[in-house]
């Protein structure tokens, strides 16, 4: 097929399949932590409140997108878009099925972590062009905590790229059909390098416990303050597509793509990243959330030693069990 | 640094209230039943006989402590027994400034005022929820009365009461609608 | 972890009266408004910080924003009129601003309270403070992990338990909130058959679910991290500047007014109280899980020994003068879950002396955010957070 009639399908494929699955997270985060607080999510419109989405995108769709007058305009309004668009970016190299993969990129896991350390940028972008001391307090917790758990993040997706031996996304998931999920075998490097990448990606998106940038009891919304109408629909929506890009990416790595008991193939992949995505759903409406002096301590003090460990503990692993390489 | 044992501990606690029947009560679908003592509107009552019970003493208006109640005298035949006697000529309560502090239950001579267990519905405009005497006196037959009138609380609260619990005998109740 | 320089500068000089002017010149401050309007100032407070960073240099906190006049409509309304106004000051525990308004009267009218009205409210300050106590854990848990997050959900837990004693208060008095069941020289309304099945069954839950709720904070690494040496309040700086109830025990200095100046009942139970020294935001919390256990106890000891005997002193409210002080002058106090709550009336104002002629309230939560300025400074603005959650004041009591 044309290759560019191909990337163009896919990508219209992608793109809407995420922003409908986002859109409808929203019903499932409300019903779920509904449900976790001893009441009901949403009822009203659709059965069991399954409109809720559409409504809440209709009414931030016709609500004014105010700039405040001192705001930066440019940086402003380009940037909830530009998140939306970096997060989805990411959604390119995940492999969805034995060959359902919208880029099959030979670099797909550095090209992972180059756009999600681009991600914060915009996040910068949004806080400091609002000329809110809010904003600002929230964009600047949000450059430091994205940019030190960068360092994790590296080196917990670096253990499945070395026992693989390929960045290749759909490499390293035939690898893992082969001899096993790296969150299991080999125990030790596999495991723990899946409980390191969880709180690195938590960071990486801003989710509780580490959701500094968007603390609501100390800043009244963190970088997206001044945001309203749809400016703050896509901010909101980036968010929970960098949360379900990671929980793709995180099954793809450590749990195993397309991989199942029986019938491997693209339902799997699907079963697990909406598995994960509700695990994050979970741990979101169960934590306190950390300060910021706290969250630093914890990336520089323990996840990067111990992330240099596991990449030296999983080379050490591929040298003795496959005799170098 | 437990701070993966610990989340997991709060993990588990809140997924057990998933399993749990959840506490909303679905209103205005669904309405809790409210207890005998209940404060919530007014009603204006009539006696056995159906004469109105409200002799226009102005005693509420003047324990109000948020001035909402207006009361004018009248004395005129009653046209139950055909002798003269005061009435309230006007009654206007507003209930949008009400503390529900049921104080002008508590000092009616002749128990005429007494709450009703049932609120006013929203309405678009405060005038909606000024109750004229019309209105007190339908809601006599509307709502269900509270327990509390001024006999009852007079002798509960009256140092020669003696001690048991007074029961709340449910006062005449029409069944709630809603 | 030990400080960072300037942290530890800006620690040594915490000094409320602090000249800007004389303030390091390299360091860039900026003023923040933790304003009026916030999601966490538990209610309209507005704190000025001057930060360095994250870091806070100085605290000036602005009260006034929920001021009514209460203590100027006292002036006016009939002491017998006042009651139900008063449940609007600590409008979460209402039940303690109207058991010291009507001891405040009562000690100037010179009336003796039976025994039976006594001990219901007694009874009656236990169950709102476990009410007022399951609030603050509540809103302290939104403080720390926010309003979509962790935190509400232990929000929600405790309003879930929070309103099985509020349907106790209902079948009591007919309102879940601002009662009005107090009179001078007795109680309003008398304990309906039945009640005490139904305490004890509010109760029993509340307890079975209280280590479950631990489990979200109390007990919780994220939280410990959060709020140990956070704040700190010694007892030498809370007697300085008037600051009782929790806060002060939880600086070390054992003082309980339910015990050393005992009101109602409580000279007839035995009240144990409960202290920390460490004075930080975690000592402040777990004096108030402490104060829930021990209000526990007291409901299950005093329920089913309500005395027999007359509900009230004086003969049923019928009209607004029932009550005339034309001389003298009383102060009353309650331990409320805030701290001391005071009362002082001078009698013999308007209406034949059925007004007061100057009321004033002695609010807790006013003195306990006056330490603020005190504390703040070199701890960042999440600390400035917990802070003001672990106090728990209430801006109806602040500002009357």
């Amino acid at each position: 097929m044309n290759p560019w009639l191909r990337g163009l399908i896919y990508a219209v494929v992608v793109t809407n399949v995420f922003l409908t699955i986002t859109a409808w997270s929203i019903w499932f985060e409300r019903k779920f932590s509904g449900r976790m607080q001893s009441r009901l999510g949403p009822t009203f419109y659709g059965p069991m409140g399954l409109l809720q989405p559409v409504v809440d995108g209709i009414k931030l769709i016709q609500k004014e997108f105010l700039i405040p007058i001192n705001a930066d305009r440019l940086l402003f309004v380009i940037a909830p878009p530009l998140t939306v668009v970096l997060a989805l970016g990411t959604a390119a190299v995940v492999p969805f099925g034995a060959d359902i993969i919208a880029a099959d990129l030979d670099i797909g896991v550095l090209y992972l972590l180059a756009l999600g350390s681009l991600t914060i940028i915009p996040v910068w972008m949004s806080g400091w062009s609002s000329n809110n001391k809010y904003a600002m307090l929230g964009a600047m917790r949000a450059v430091a905590q994205g940019v030190s758990y960068e360092i994790p993040l590296v080196l917990a997706s670096l253990v499945p790229v070395i026992l693989a031996g390929s960045m290749s996304l759909s490499d390293i998931v035939r690898f893992q059909i082969k001899h096993g999920w790296f969150a299991f075998w080999p125990p030790g490097p596999g495991f723990f390098a899946f409980l390191f990448f969880l709180p690195a990606s938590l960071a990486e998106a801003n989710r509780i416990p580490f959701d500094i940038p968007e603390a609501e009891s100390e800043l009244i919304a963190g970088v997206s303050t001044e945001y309203t109408g749809m400016g703050f629909g896509l901010l909101y929506l980036a968010e929970y597509l960098h949360t379900l890009v990671i929980s793709a990416v995180a099954s793809v790595l450590f749990f195993g793509g397309w991989d199942g008991p029986f019938a491997p193939g693209l339902h799997w992949m699907v079963l697990k990243t909406l598995g994960l995505f509700a695990g994050i759903f979970w741990v979101r409406w169960s934590l306190v959330r950390f300060r910021s002096d706290q969250l630093m301590s914890i990336c520089w003090r323990y996840l990067v030693p111990g992330g240099l460990i596991l990449v030296m503990s999983a080379g050490l692993w591929v040298h003795f069990h496959r005799g170098g390489g | 640094m437990f701070y993966f044992t610990d989340s997991l501990r709060s993990l588990a606690a809140s997924l057990r209230n998933v399993f749990r029947r959840p506490t909303t009560v679905e209103f205005p679908d669904v309405r809790r039943p409210r207890p005998e003592r209940f404060r919530a509107s007014f009603a204006l009552l009539h006696d056995e006989a159906g004469d109105e019970l409200c002799v226009g003493c102005k005693a509420c208006e003047r324990i109000c402590p948020s001035e909402i109640i207006t009361v004018e005298l009248v004395k005129k035949d009653s046209p139950v027994t055909g002798k003269k006697r005061a009435y309230a000529s006007d009654f206007v309560l507003d209930s949008n400034a009400c503390i529900y502090c049921e104080l002008c239950v508590q000092v009616c001579p002749t128990d005429a005022i007494v709450m009703v267990k049932t609120a006013e519905e929203p309405k678009f405009n405060r005038q909606g929820l000024v109750l004229t005497m019309e209105r007190l006196y339908e809601n006599e037959k509307l709502r269900p009365l509270s327990w509390a009138t001024a006999t009852l609380l007079s002798d509960m609260q009256s140092p020669e009461s003696k001690s048991a619990t007074i029961e709340p005998k449910s006062a005449t109740a029409v069944a709630e609608s809603g | 972890m030990e400080m960072i320089p300037h942290v530890a500068k800006a620690r040594r000089r915490a000094n409320p009266y602090l000249d800007l002017g004389s303030y390091d010149p390299e360091a860039d401050l900026m003023v923040l408004n933790l304003g009026p309007q916030h999601p966490s100032t538990h209610g309209v407070f507005r704190l000025k910080l001057y930060l360095d960073g994250e870091i806070i240099v100085k605290v000036v906190p602005f009260v006034g924003y929920l001021h009514r006049g209460v203590e100027k409509l006292c002036e006016k309304l009939t002491m017998v009129q006042l009651i139900p106004i008063f449940d609007k000051n600590d409008y979460v525990s209402p039940m303690m601003n109207e058991q010291s308004l009507v001891m405040a009267f009562e000690a100037l009218l010179g009336i003796e309270v039976p025994r039976r009205a006594r001990y219901v409210r007694t009874l009656l300050a236990e169950l709102q403070r476990i009410a007022s106590h399951l609030l603050w854990l509540g809103a302290f848990a939104m403080d720390l992990g926010g309003a979509l997050g962790g935190g509400s959900t232990l929000f929600m837990y405790c309003f879930r338990e929070r309103e099985l004693i509020l349907d106790v208060f209902e079948d009591l008095t007919g309102c879940r909130f601002h009662y009005n069941t107090h009179m001078i020289g007795g109680n309003r309304h008398d304990v309906p058959a039945g009640w005490a099945t139904k305490v004890h069954a509010a109760i029993n839950a509340i307890e079975t679910r209280l280590p479950e709720y631990e489990t979200f904070l109390i007990t919780n690494d994220i939280y410990i991290e959060r709020t140990r040496g956070v704040g700190v309040v010694d007892g030498q700086l809370s007697m300085d500047l008037g600051i009782t109830g929790p806060v002060l025990r939880a600086g070390g200095v054992d003082h309980d007014l339910r015990r050393d100046a005992p009101y109602h009942c409580y000279d007839e139970i035995e009240v144990r109280v409960a202290t920390a020294t460490a004075g930080d935001c975690e000592a402040r919390a777990a004096v108030r899980m402490a104060e829930i256990r021990e209000s526990i106890r007291l409901v299950r000891e005093l329920i089913d020994n309500i005395p027999e005997g007359p509900l009230g002193a004086r003969k049923p409210i019928k009209t607004p003068l029932a009550e005339k002080a034309t001389q003298g002058h009383a102060y009353a106090a309650v331990e409320s879950p805030r701290g001391e709550l005071g009362i002082y009336v001078i009698g013999g104002g308007d209406n034949k002396g059925a007004s007061p002629y100057r009321l004033k309230i002695r609010a807790p939560s006013l003195h306990v955010l006056g330490c603020l300025p005190y504390i703040l400074p070199g701890h960042s603005v999440s600390d400035a957070v917990a802070v003001l959650g672990s106090v728990d004041p209430i801006m109806g009591e602040v500002d009357r």
